[in-house]
């Protein structure tokens, strides 16, 4: 190998490496990596878009404003002689106003929510009040959809990966939830969930005599999350199917064979056998499908649009609406930074395993 | 039991859990269809009816003037030529691109080469919201118009996934192909454009038809950019955006009959290559 000829054809094949992979680097450091830091530039900023006011750097104000958080505790209201007043109707103690006991400097603080521990009421307050919620309602529905597309991925895909007559046809049915563009399958659920019995889902609730058959599926807050939960998990439960029926291709055969002779069961072959050896495949398809849940966007934006926000969503209606370019580009990097983590845990779960194999 | 009642029930049991995915997989589409096939009336009938049916008389109707109106709805049609000419340049230049990087990424011996299928891999999971207000800004100071922005931007999700998955396909091309071409006195760069591009036409398929699809569906960009500019907007901003233009109601009806019809591609490339598809998509995100 130290004949000239050779050193010669690697140095000409490491030039052409370079070649042909600078057209990739060059669109990628256009339309990531530069977007990318004048975010962060831009995150430090007060700059509006579209204004004449000169922009100020303003450092970590707008972090400050985005994270603020803050845990009061509530007191009792108390009569004159001090004891705590009950509430005739409820018979419970009744409790000074939230506002009361946030604090107003050096920025106002608005109530998230109230909670009860020990006895005790608390109130959560935020200075941006819409995001932190919104960071919550992502991570909610983050973990859920999560858990469920795990399970109900793998039993979809224990079952194309079995033998029966029409395999490829079910292996091409479950890809149409996929296939189908998701401003297309937001606006259908969006119908099926109507208020009334015009809607798919109250018709069956009335029908099973389950609720009154008006059901604001969408516009009351305690159905929203669990509406864009089962969406998603209809949407994408087949793309989780797949991950893991690449993992199941994976396993050799033989194996199951010989358990089938030692006389193991199909569930403990699942949970002896396929589970362990499905570990890689299933961290990966998990921080996959978790990035993906975590930015959220086109769901959360067509479905419920400004009355309860994913943390893209916040930051798209803080950039377009608000033209809040400073404070926008603030939350993009706490998404980004979220969402690095989550990323590094991937290309570690990947890189396991590359090892063993 | 037998052993015999015993598969039999598993047989039965095996098709049941079928027949229930089948239908959850595939109802939600189906309702859209039968929306889309009922007029204002036959929609606000209560409760809602399975087949489209006559509000008067409960006979079996379709009514096809939704078709109609998402067929002269000027909109509409402009979305749709949007979409193609935005989904077909994203599909053919991450093609052109992540092909180069994925025969360097693949076959090629070069130094830093761990460095950058890392740094590929970590762009395949880029938020693109991230970059949202940072590329609005720039293609706005630029003055770029919408559609060549969308054709631009939508790299950033394409492109490392199109030079990604053709990284795993260039690797498994035997070696000896590449060998005994440049023996025979070839440029590294004929062997490429020669052997190797014909080679890999299946994969570029696949890789292509992902891109198109992510493209064509592609939601939060398309929203941004075409904001002030209506006439740029493809098809997922029309069908979220479904302007109401003749009663305040939402016309679900045409929003059906519009989502079928652009879904409906998709939907047949993704039966015709149902394999390929299967293949690619794991490819790019299982194989390390």
């Amino acid at each position: 190998m130290a004949q000239g000829g050779a050193s010669d054809l690697a140095k000409r094949e490491q030039r052409l490496a370079y070649w042909l992979l600078a057209p990739t680097f060059i669109v990628l450091l256009l339309i990531a990596i530069y977007p990318l830091m004048s975010v962060v530039y831009n995150s430090f900023t007060n700059a509006v878009f579209a204004s004449t006011t000169p922009t100020e750097f303003v450092g970590f104000q707008n972090y400050r404003t985005l994270l603020s958080v803050t845990v009061k505790s509530i007191p009792p209201k108390r009569d004159e002689a001090g004891n705590p007043i009950i509430d005739e109707r409820t018979g419970e103690v009744a409790y000074e106003s939230a506002v009361s006991v946030l604090p107003r400097e050096p920025q106002r603080f608005r109530q998230v929510t109230q909670f009860s521990l020990f006895g005790n009421r608390y109130v959560l307050g935020a200075t941006d009040p819409d995001f932190i919620r919104s960071v919550w309602d992502t991570v909610v529905f983050t973990v859920a959809t999560v858990f469920l597309e795990l399970v109900l991925g793998m039993i979809v895909a224990l079952i194309v990966n079995a033998n029966f007559k029409g395999r490829g046809l079910m292996r091409a049915i479950i890809l149409v939830p996929w296939a189908v563009p998701t401003a297309v399958s937001s606006q259908m659920w969006a119908y099926m969930l109507q208020p009334n019995r015009t809607g798919f889902f109250n018709t069956v609730f009335w029908y099973l005599g389950l609720g009154s058959g008006e059901i604001p599926f969408l516009s009351d807050p305690t159905w929203q999350l669990p509406s864009m939960i089962m969406i998603d998990v209809w949407k994408t439960t087949p793309f989780m199917a797949l991950l893991l029926l690449a993992g199941l291709q994976l396993i050799p055969s033989d194996i199951y064979e010989a358990a089938n002779v030692d006389g193991a069961g199909p569930l403990r072959q699942f949970f002896q056998m396929t589970l362990p050896m499905l570990r890689g495949t299933i961290a990966v398809a998990l921080v996959f499908r978790t990035l993906d849940a975590l930015r959220v966007f086109d769901l959360f934006q067509i479905v419920l649009g400004q009355a309860r926000y994913s943390m893209a969503s916040y930051t798209y209606y803080q950039l377009i609406q608000n033209r809040q370019m400073g404070y926008s580009s603030a939350s993009s990097v706490v998404i980004f930074l979220v969402l690095s983590i989550f990323a590094i845990i991937y290309m570690r779960s990947l890189g396991v395993r590359s090892d063993e194999r | 039991m037998s052993v015999k009642t015993k598969r039999r029930l598993n047989r039965v049991l095996l098709w049941v859990v079928i027949t229930v995915m089948g239908i959850w997989m595939l109802f939600p589409f189906y309702w859209a269809a039968i929306s889309s096939l009922k007029s204002e009336a036959m929609l606000a009938m209560t409760p809602t009816t399975f087949l489209p049916r006559d509000p008067a008389t409960q006979q079996f109707t379709i009514y096809t003037r939704n078709y109609q109106a998402v067929f002269t709805n000027q909109a509409f049609l402009r979305a749709i030529v949007n979409s193609a000419i935005v989904a077909i340049s994203v599909t053919l230049l991450s093609l052109a691109i992540g092909s180069f990087a994925g025969f360097a990424l693949g076959k090629l011996r070069y130094r830093g080469k761990t460095g950058t299928l890392y740094v590929i891999l970590a762009m395949t999971m880029f938020p693109a919201i991230a970059v949202l207000t940072g590329l609005y800004a720039m293609i706005t100071n630029l003055g770029i118009p919408p559609i060549p922005s969308m054709i631009i931007t939508y790299m950033l999700f394409t492109l490392p996934f199109t030079a990604w998955v053709l990284t795993s396909f260039f690797r498994e091309l035997p070696t000896e192909i590449f060998q005994s071409a440049q023996v025979d006195g070839a440029s590294p760069f004929q062997t490429f454009y020669m052997i190797m591009l014909p080679l890999t036409a299946p994969a570029m398929v696949t890789t292509g038809l992902l891109a198109f699809i992510g493209a064509w569906n592609e939601y939060l960009f398309a929203l941004t950019f075409t904001s002030v500019a209506p006439n740029a907007r493809t098809l997922p901003v029309i069908i979220a955006n479904f302007p109401s233009q003749f009663s305040m109601q939402i016309p679900f009806g045409e929003i059906m009959a519009a989502g079928i019809v652009s879904s409906l591609p998709l939907i047949a490339l993704v039966f015709i290559f149902q394999r390929r598809i299967v293949a690619g998509l794991t490819a790019g995100a299982v194989k390390g």
